[in-house]
């Protein structure tokens, strides 16, 4: 129980930290558009949407990756909005993609945010009190 | 009156910061066990080694019926067949270890030479592949065999990590390793000593949380969700995923300097694998 209540506590302090992060990079991620990916798109423009939305995305997941902070989902959200892509469920796939991104920028923001190391106070106090 | 106090206590809580930073492994160590020590002050330390049952009672008459014929016992009699076994070129572990399978307790250790943590099953695989031989998988399948082996062959030694101090790398091994444990990670936010530390002896789910003294002493370990025997960086793994983190490879830097720096915590503290877990 108190671990749930801690859970939440600590899940808004980082959604919270990294609001502005998000904004701001999203942008950018979201502009570099990959070749390998043309084929795919083709006809459908919702398609080609959605597309851009999981190469971003994909890109956050890397660069959590690269610092350490990547989480256990982020990638299988990805397969599965590539695979909505391909039976035409745009919408899924768009939600999917995002929410990975977001995973992405999240995880990223989490491990760079603790660089230093720091003790929990349960243990420095065993410190001062030697 | 009231704001002296509140700077006293920043002032304290800085400090506190300041000087973990800068501890050294020995103290660190005093620090892990005293942290236990304190919580669980009616456990001897040296059953620590038993992990969440020497905290659990009714978990540990369970554990206690299990261990009188032990799960892991095939996976030694394999292991003991693999170390006999020569290689397909004549030579054998044999070679590799001079010291005879129990020396578990020498592990992990800094290696000067390749200048990063060695561990047993990083061993075991260079001896293999020195020898023109394949190596093994670092999380499942018969690697635990020959662990199972060796860790019984080792029971009794004694923990005693050694992070020497003229090689800086050798500390700063020891130091990623720490930054590691302590460190949130995943959708939950969760760092080891989050649930190890902190929430040592709450339950979760059905297991208690146990204490993270002794971690080290026991692997591989047959474990009963498993329904085999693992390895620890195959449990680093399951709690990295706990938390919903997209875990690191077994034997990679990462969980070895973990090893490095988990195992260290543990000195002084008897081997008593392989062990056996719900
Ligand atoms: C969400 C809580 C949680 C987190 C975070 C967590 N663990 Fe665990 N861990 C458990 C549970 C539950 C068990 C099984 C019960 C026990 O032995 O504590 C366990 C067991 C273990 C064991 C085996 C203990 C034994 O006696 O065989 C090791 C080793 C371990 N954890 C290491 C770690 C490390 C290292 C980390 C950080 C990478 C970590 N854990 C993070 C919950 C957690």
């Amino acid at each position: 129980m108190l671990i749930k209540y801690k859970l939440g506590i600590l899940l808004l302090m980082i959604a919270f930290a990294s609001g502005q992060v998000l904004a701001a990079d999203q942008g950018k991620a979201a502009a570099k558009p990959q070749a390998a990916e043309k084929k795919a798109v083709a006809e459908d423009p919702r398609a080609a949407a959605a597309n851009k939305i999981i190469l971003a995305a994909d890109a956050a997941r890397k660069k959590a990756g690269s610092v350490g902070g990547e989480w256990r989902d982020t990638g299988k959200m990805l397969k599965k909005a590539k695979a909505a892509v391909k039976s035409g469920a745009y919408d899924k796939a768009i939600k999917l993609a995002e929410k990975a991104g977001r995973q992405g920028e999240l995880g990223y923001t989490q491990a760079t945010s603790q660089q230093k190391l720091q003790l929990p106070s349960y243990v420095t106090v065993l410190y001062v009190n030697k | 009156m009231k704001k002296l106090l509140l700077l006293l206590s920043v002032l304290v809580m800085v400090m506190g910061f300041s000087l973990a930073v800068h501890a050294s492994p020995e103290e660190d160590r005093l620090v892990f066990r005293k942290f236990y020590e304190k919580r669980f002050p009616n456990v001897a330390t040296e059953d620590f080694i038993n992990g969440a049952y020497s905290i659990d009672k009714a978990g540990r008459e369970n554990w206690e019926a299990i261990e009188e014929f032990p799960p892991y016992e095939p996976f030694m009699e394999r292991g003991r067949e693999m170390w006999e076994k020569p290689f397909a070129n004549g030579k054998g572990y044999k070679e590799c270890f001079p010291d005879g399978p129990g020396v578990a307790h020498k592990y992990p250790h800094w290696d000067k030479k390749q200048q990063m943590v060695m561990t047993l099953p990083l061993a075991i695989n260079q001896c293999r592949e020195a020898n023109g031989e394949k190596a093994l998988k670092y999380k499942k399948g018969s690697i635990n065999d020959i662990l199972s082996y060796m860790a019984f062959e080792s029971r009794g030694q004694i923990t005693n990590v050694v992070v020497p101090k003229n090689d800086s790398s050798a500390l700063d091994a020891y130091e990623q390793g720490k930054k590691f444990y302590y460190t949130r990670r995943g959708q939950l936010n969760f760092s080891c000593a989050h649930c190890h530390l902190q929430n040592a002896g709450m339950n979760l789910r059905a297991e208690m949380l146990g204490p993270a003294l002794g971690h080290t002493t026991h692997w591989p370990t047959y474990r009963s969700k498993w329904g085999t025997v693992g390895t620890l960086h195959r449990r680093f793994t399951g709690c990295n995923k706990q938390v919903r983190a997209k875990p690191f490879k077994a034997q990679g830097e990462e969980y070895r300097n973990l090893e490095y720096f988990l195992t260290y915590m543990s000195n002084g503290l008897p081997l008593n694998g392989p062990g056996a877990r719900k």
